[in-house]
């Protein structure tokens, strides 16, 4: 066969980081070659440098046999490469079909033959089960229509080496068959794929070969179909891959969260977006809330917090809340792992003990009366990096310096000071790696031990099964099932989910 | 608003513009003041709205390109300048062109300024409105002493430019045929409506500067560069995302740049235009803060061409009551109360307390101000077109939506 794409050693450091210190990798054309290894592990940036957004400092990129050295975008795309980016590229107040020409317009005298793009676009979707209409607003689409977008894009450009950047985190069971149904079509078809991922049983169920890398370095390459789930887990991190367990039940008597017939109006008049909500939570307990993301579970979260407008009632530790603001639901022991943590949970360009003081900076230990008290903060900022394994140079480290997988569990520490009652977890685990995910888990587990009552929101369903004490699945904003995390399966957790069952 | 969907963008405007004359007819004979509707009065609303249509579009290039331009009133301060200087010395054309020139000029060191070295946009806008007026004045001083200039705050006159209206309906003159003026025919009759809607259809469309026909044309031109063309929706997508525009191979910093090079441009148009076509020399401070107005405009013409008209065409609007007629700006509070009850009655229905509460308040005190005093003391009449375009527009345009990296720094190779 062919070989499509090949990199030579490649490295590249940023300041203070070496993202990659000697990664190669060789990609047979008409194949699906994944790409693993753990978050910070340098596969984004060697895709980047693939793609021509980043520059290696040494090291050689053939595509089809020849040497290339891509200066933007624009030349790799020219040489047929095309990405699919794990953040959307994507501008939200533009329409789709305007998304995809943009860069690539068919055009007459400068004038966009809309029409022509519309054709073809419609076209390639049918051809490869993508369809989407092309005249609506890309922030009107969810997230699989969004990458429906973002992969017709980089098939509008005829490209013939597609990478896709951890293409499934964000989807649902269903959603990510239909994407391997159309990665399979696009390999009938002779194009190269290199997908990116951490999650070892899309690798095997998807790719022909796999790369692994590890701290920046190519650490194997193998056959999927020679090799095992645990087999490339060891490779990836050196030890065994961790599974979200509970064991036995933590349940206390007493209650910590009482929801009855809660209610989100929407905004402009149309279907509310949580509908009549009822539920118990005892202390020690975990209910998890399953749901194809925008059926409410948000705005669930965000309403017993009080960050969203609602009618019924929400009642924590006997107390009712509906005329406390946030700050004072966060004061009487409400912690919240928002699930987009770089907006909602952090001041990207603030050093770590600025972070730690958001959210609690009514009282100790980051207060001293009115002030600041930078000496205590910088102490507490500490132990949590310590408790929750932080890794970051010190409390002083701005908070972007830091992997995801680290921001996280900074996130998960600073929510869980001063040991809350209620921790209201959405997707604590999302796009991390596997041993800040275990971390994580073990967190979250102590704390149920201790009687923390948790409310989990989470994309990764193995995870929502395997933590929770009790599963409720929203679908259009209600409460469509109550399900028992022993005897449920992703399988039929993904059907109840989508409602077909 | 009208019901969204089943009216198309054309007929609805239509319709409101006739919707309008309509109302105005009415208060018309309710109160006597008959320059609501009069051929003049049109004719000034048009003549006062270009510099602010101009500014506005200058606003509207830059920020879907991602460049907030505050400095539009400096960029305007040089073209008027320009147009003034070089208008008095090589005609008005050659003027208009300097004034578009110049404004540019003030435009690249904005784009200096925020695209390339990432400054704030606010704080570059303001040195660049600073600067301006004092450069100025200071260009204008040595040309004073020097005596080809009669004083350092006013240039030396420019010839006018041509004019002409509409054939058949507008008396417009076209190789020596004079065509006949039916719209005033009609509008002399004083049929209720009918007469009103000629009048200022007549005055909308008679005796127009050449500059203001191109200025006029240049709102449609613009929303059709900027939605239907490679180059505008590059420009566009730089302003909305940049890092997915840069992705996709789009140079940002070259369409930021045209965005605020054509931002000036406009401006200096605007600047030009009041220099040579409002008036017929370069004056001091014959901008008076249009540059903030034609971006307020297009910020509540939500970004868009036919929305900052719509914007400017109000403002224009009471801007030549005002100066043609106080008593007609007494007749104009009606309307305002008018668009108040609506408004809230609007927001009432939407369950908008605030909203409703407020537009009420403010039609109260409207109404008694209209019962209480049969005219307006000057400094409040002066003050009415700023007041009512902030309260109509404020009311009206409740949902808005600009570019998503407006004013936001951009680097290249942003996504790390």
């Amino acid at each position: 066969m062919a070989i499509a794409v090949e990199l030579r050693h490649i490295s590249k450091r940023f300041p203070g980081v070496i993202a990659n210190k000697d990664v190669s990798i060789k990609v047979e054309s008409g194949s699906v070659h994944a790409l693993i290894g753990e978050n910070g592990a340098g596969k984004s940036t060697v895709m980047k440098i693939l793609y021509g957004m980043q520059r290696p400092d040494s090291g050689e990129i053939l595509v089809n046999g020849t040497t290339v050295h891509f200066k933007k975008p624009a030349d790799s795309i020219e040489a047929g490469i095309g990405m699919v980016h794990q953040h959307f590229m994507l501008a939200d107040n533009f329409t789709v079909l305007e998304n995809i020409v943009l860069g690539y317009e068919p055009s007459r005298g400068g004038v966009i033959d809309f029409n022509a793009a519309r054709v073809k676009i419609n076209e390639m979707a049918a051809a490869y089960g993508l369809t989407v209409d092309p005249d609506a607003l890309v922030e009107d689409l969810g997230v699989g229509q969004r990458q429906r977008v973002e992969i017709l894009k980089v098939l509008y450009r005829g490209a013939k080496i597609l990478i896709f950047d951890e293409p499934t985190a964000v989807l649902v069971p269903q959603e990510v068959d239909e994407l391997f149904a159309a990665l399979q079509g696009l390999r009938k078809d002779g194009l190269t794929v290199i997908f990116i991922t951490h999650k070892l049983d899309e690798v095997l169920r998807v790719a022909d070969d796999v790369t692994v890398i590890r701290a920046g370095s190519t650490v194997a390459e193998v056959k999927a179909s020679e090799v095992s789930a645990k087999k490339l887990a060891e490779l990836m991190v050196g030890s065994e891959l961790p599974s979200p367990e509970i064991h036995g039940s933590a349940k206390r008597s007493d209650i910590a969260l009482e929801l009855s017939q809660l209610t989100v109006p929407a905004e402009s008049g149309a279907r509310n977006l949580v509908s009549d909500v009822s539920f118990t939570l005892h202390a020690g307990e975990v209910l998890g809330i399953a749901g194809v993301e925008g059926n409410g579970q948000s705005e669930l979260i965000e309403a017993i917090l009080g960050l969203r407008n609602y009618t019924g009632t929400v009642i924590f530790k006997g107390e009712p809340l509906d005329d406390e603001s946030v700050s004072e639901r966060r004061d009487m022991g409400i912690g919240f792992i928002p699930e987009d943590r770089q907006r909602q949970a952090l001041l990207m360009s603030s050093p770590l003990w600025e972070n730690r003081i958001l959210g609690h900076q009514r009282g100790k230990p980051v207060m001293n009366g009115a002030l600041i008290d930078r000496k205590a903060t910088m102490a507490d900022t500490i132990r949590i990096m310590q408790e929750f394994d932080v890794r970051a140079p010190g409390p002083d480290t701005l908070a972007l310096a830091l992997s995801g997988g680290n921001q996280q569990k900074f996130i998960v520490g600073r929510e869980m000071s001063g040991s809350p009652s209620l921790l209201l977890a959405s997707h604590p685990t999302r796009g991390v790696d596997v041993g800040a995910q275990a971390a994580i888990w073990n967190e979250l587990r102590a704390a149920r031990e201790k009687g923390m009552a948790i409310v989990l929101i989470s994309a990764d369903l193995e995870e929502l099964i395997g933590l929770s004490d009790r599963l409720i699945v929203m679908l259009r904003g209600s409460v469509t099932a109550e399900l028992d995390p022993a005897k449920t399966t992703p399988e039929s957790l993904g059907s109840a989910m989508t409602g077909a069952a | 608003m009208l019901e969204k969907g089943k009216l198309s963008g054309m007929r609805r405007t239509i319709i409101i513009f006739f919707g309008i004359i309509a109302i105005l007819s009415v208060i018309r004979i309710a109160t006597g003041a008959s320059d609501l509707t009069s051929v003049g009065t049109a004719h000034a609303a048009l003549l006062l709205s270009v510099p602010i249509v101009l500014a506005a579009l200058g606003g509207l290039f830059a920020e879907r390109a991602g460049v907030v331009n505050i400095g539009l009133e400096g960029m305007m301060i040089m073209g008027a300048w320009a147009g003034g200087f070089m208008g008095s010395k090589h005609g008005p054309w050659v003027g208009l062109l300097a004034a578009i020139f110049f404004g540019a000029v003030g435009a690249l060191v904005h784009a200096i300024a925020t695209i390339t070295f990432g400054v704030d946009h606010v704080v570059s806008g303001v040195a660049i409105n600073i600067i301006a007026a004092g450069l100025v004045r200071y260009i204008s001083t040595i040309l004073a002493q020097g005596g080809s200039w009669p004083g350092p705050s006013q240039s030396p006159d420019v010839e006018p430019i041509g004019q002409n209206g509409l054939p058949i309906l507008s008396g417009g003159k076209y190789f020596g045929w004079q065509s006949p003026d039916i719209l005033n025919s009609i509008g002399e009759k004083n049929w209720f409506l009918i007469s009103d809607i000629s009048r200022v259809l007549r005055g909308l469309t008679g005796e127009l500067s050449y500059v203001t026909m191109i200025a006029v044309a240049l709102v449609p031109l613009s929303y059709f560069i900027l939605w239907k063309t490679s180059f505008g929706l590059r420009l566009r997508s730089t302003g909305e995302s940049p890092i997915a525009a840069e992705s996709l191979g789009v140079n940002v910093y070259v369409m930021k740049y045209w965005g605020v090079l054509v931002s000036g441009g406009f401006a200096g148009l605007g600047g030009g235009f009041l220099a040579i076509v409002a008036a017929n020399h370069y004056q001091e401070n014959q901008i008076g803060g249009r540059g903030y107005i034609g971006l307020a405009a297009m910020l509540f013409g939500n970004w868009r061409p036919g929305g900052l008209l719509a914007g400017s065409a109000l403002f224009g609007f009471a801007d030549a009551l005002q100066l043609r007629d106080s008593a007609a700006i007494h007749a104009l509070l009606l309307l305002i109360i008018a668009f108040l009850l609506f408004a809230s009655w609007r927001s009432f229905r939407k369950g908008q307390k605030v909203a409703t509460i407020v537009a009420i308040a403010l039609a109260g005190f409207f109404a008694w101000f209209f019962i209480a005093f049969d005219e307006l003391p000057g400094q409040l009449v002066t003050m009415t077109p700023y007041l009512a375009t902030l309260i109509v527009l404020s009311l009206a345009s409740q949902r808005l939506r600009g570019p998503a990296a407006a004013g936001l720094p951009y680097r290249r190779g942003g996504l790390k």
